[in-house]
């Protein structure tokens, strides 16, 4: 599996992180390591497998949709690095003319 | 040192006797993390809160009121179970100040039972790591020997545990991180079945593995609080409505006519001497105190932790994504725009191991290798699960080591990723099959380093792994 420095470089815009010139190249070796070790899930014959058939019967539910009382807005708030009156800061997203 | 050599259910006794007072126990615990604050076991400490709460249980206890089964025992939770008004880091530079708004389902079911959470546990970041070196506020030591890792992701509960600082702690588990610190600080410590306790208000990583579990000195007092966290939560849609059974009631039936099944894939020439000999030792003392050894397949196992390299971390970068310098946490101080921001507080609020593992997941996903990689993953995982299946129906459950080596020292493998990941070969398995799985000392190698050894049960059958294991334990006292 190879990967080039493009594809780390791609994957790091999705992943919203940004990498120096010299970190980019590190990961693509980092990268071809890690995928040599994943390529070991190809050995195993999964034709016969369903994935959407049930093997154990996970015995779980769902909660009644009922109203409950949850967080207060100022609580949650609390834990935002810039807010004003109850919500959340950032910087402007839609620009005015 | 008076009261803290104690295990957990000793201490019970002596507090509802009037030997002890929950003040004492509290005060003793907070002298010996002074004492031991060299191996960072511990990122936030509430000494004042936790006296002020041991005095009021002690003052109901003085009534003769019901103080819970727990009532005024010292605890310890990971870094990454929120409990109100406590900070809540992950050992994370990204939360290094925030303040759990709620408290988790595990984390009430403690404090309702009357246990006093005196600390939060270090811990790698996210819970991603195998040494504990991942942590932003630096890596806990091995408190058996401080030159050496405790073993992550749980590092800091088992060393606090082990280091006498409580009497017992909770960790969580993705692919090893209860049992591996347990391993290495010779402790004993659960993973229970994927839904047997609720993960509401814990910090997700990998939603589909991870599980809490709690770390003990001895068998039996893992065995009364996993009996308290257990149980189906309203908040948890994948907590299990299977019955909590009564883990104490079969502990003590010993292992006469039980069979144990031994994986020929565990025991491979990769197991250090001193592992293999621990090991070669328990499996003879279970056999002579009637146990029957029956030799079992997982012929896929190899090829698990793979999986979970790609499952564990796809759902990371997912879970991850809710980290954008806007909600909570820290947020850059320079940035163009709002899509900048992101990039400069999740490039400088991360540290290396989550980025790796949230590049990897975003690759796994990512259009054109999801089925290459992900699905494929997941019907491999199936694979597995089957597998681990079929050898537990011909046994009650089976043996294997925790780690093929006792701790290795602090730096020696920080800079090589895969011989990290390696350490998690007998672990991660177990998560992938959703099973249960106990990791407890039995032995020590030549330079006194804790061996661990793994048992791993049926599905929602921790009973028989407490049984398992408390036969063994009760035999071997030194090992508590």
């Amino acid at each position: 599996m190879s990967i080039t420095i493009d594809d780390v470089k791609k994957l790091a815009k999705l992943s919203r992180l940004e990498f120096t010139e010299e970190e980019t190249k590190e990961f693509v070796k980092e990268f071809e390591a890690t995928l040599n070790q994943v390529d070991a899930i190809n050995r195993v014959d999964v034709s016969n497998i369903d994935l959407l058939e049930k093997t154990i019967d996970a015995d779980t539910e769902l909660r009644k949709d009922e109203i409950t009382p949850s967080l207060r807005a100022d609580e949650i708030v609390s834990n935002a690095p810039a807010s004003e009156d109850g919500a959340f800061l950032v910087p402007i997203t839609v620009a005015e003319d | 040192m008076k009261y803290l050599d104690y295990s957990l259910t000793e201490i019970i006794e002596k507090l509802k006797g009037g030997e002890v007072t929950s003040v004492e126990l509290v005060k003793e615990c907070f002298e010996r993390i002074k004492e031991t604050a060299d191996l960072n076991a511990l990122n936030s400490t509430y000494e004042k809160e936790a006296l002020a709460r041991a005095k009021a249980i002690d003052e109901t206890r003085g009534r003769g009121e019901d103080v819970g089964v727990l009532g005024g025992v010292p605890v310890v939770l990971k870094d990454n179970i929120n409990y109100l008004g406590t900070r809540t880091t992950c050992a994370s530079k990204f939360l290094e100040n925030f303040i759990s708004p709620y408290t988790a389902t595990c984390a009430q079911k403690l404090h309702d039972a009357g246990a006093i959470v005196i600390a939060k546990a270090n811990m790698d970041e996210f819970a991603m790591g195998s040494s504990n070196e991942n942590s932003a506020f630096g890596p806990v030591k091995n408190p058996v020997d401080n030159t050496r890792v405790p073993g992550g992701s749980s590092g800091g509960s088992a060393c606090t545990v082990k280091a006498r600082q409580c009497f017992m702690s909770l960790g969580t588990d993705t692919g090893g991180s209860i049992r591996e610190p347990s391993s290495f600080c010779g402790v004993v410590g659960i993973k229970p079945t994927y839904g047997r306790v609720s993960r509401y208000g814990v910090v997700a990583f990998a939603s589909s593995l991870d599980q809490v579990g709690p770390l003990t000195r001895t068998v039996r007092d893992n065995a009364l609080a996993l009996s308290i966290i257990a149980g189906a939560d309203p908040m948890d849609m994948t907590s299990s409505q299977t019955e909590v059974p009564n883990y104490l009631s079969d502990i003590d039936k010993g292992v006469k006519g039980l069979k144990i099944g031994m994986p020929s894939q565990f025991f491979t020439d990769k197991l250090s001497p001193s592992v293999r000999s621990s090991l070669d030792k328990a499996i003879e003392w279970y056999r002579e105190n009637g146990a029957e050894i029956v030799p079992v397949e997982l012929p896929s196992v190899d090829t698990a932790l793979a999986v979970y390299y790609v499952i564990s971390s796809a759902e990371a970068a997912s879970n991850l994504a809710r980290f954008d310098g806007v909600k909570y946490g820290v947020r850059a101080e320079n940035y163009e725009d709002v899509v900048d921001l992101y990039f400069k507080s999740r490039t400088q609020g991360f540290g290396k191991e989550v980025k790796r593992r949230i590049m990897l997941g975003n690759y796994v996903l990512s259009s054109g290798y999801y089925d290459a990689f992900y699905r494929k993953a997941k019907r491999v995982q199936k694979v597995i699960r089957q597998e681990f299946l079929s050898a537990l129906e011909k046994c009650d459950c089976l043996i294997s080591p925790t780690t093929a080596t006792p701790a290795f020292k602090l730096g020696e493998k920080a800079n090589d990723h895969v011989a990290m990941y390696l350490t998690d070969i007998f672990t991660v398995p177990v998560n992938i099959a959703g099973v249960p799985a106990l990791s407890l000392p039995c032995g020590v190698d030549e330079e006194g380093l804790p061996i661990g050894m793994q048992l791993i049960g049926k599905h929602f059958d921790e009973a028989m792994l407490y049984r398992v294991a408390n036969a063994f334990e009760l035999a071997h006292k030194e090992g508590k």
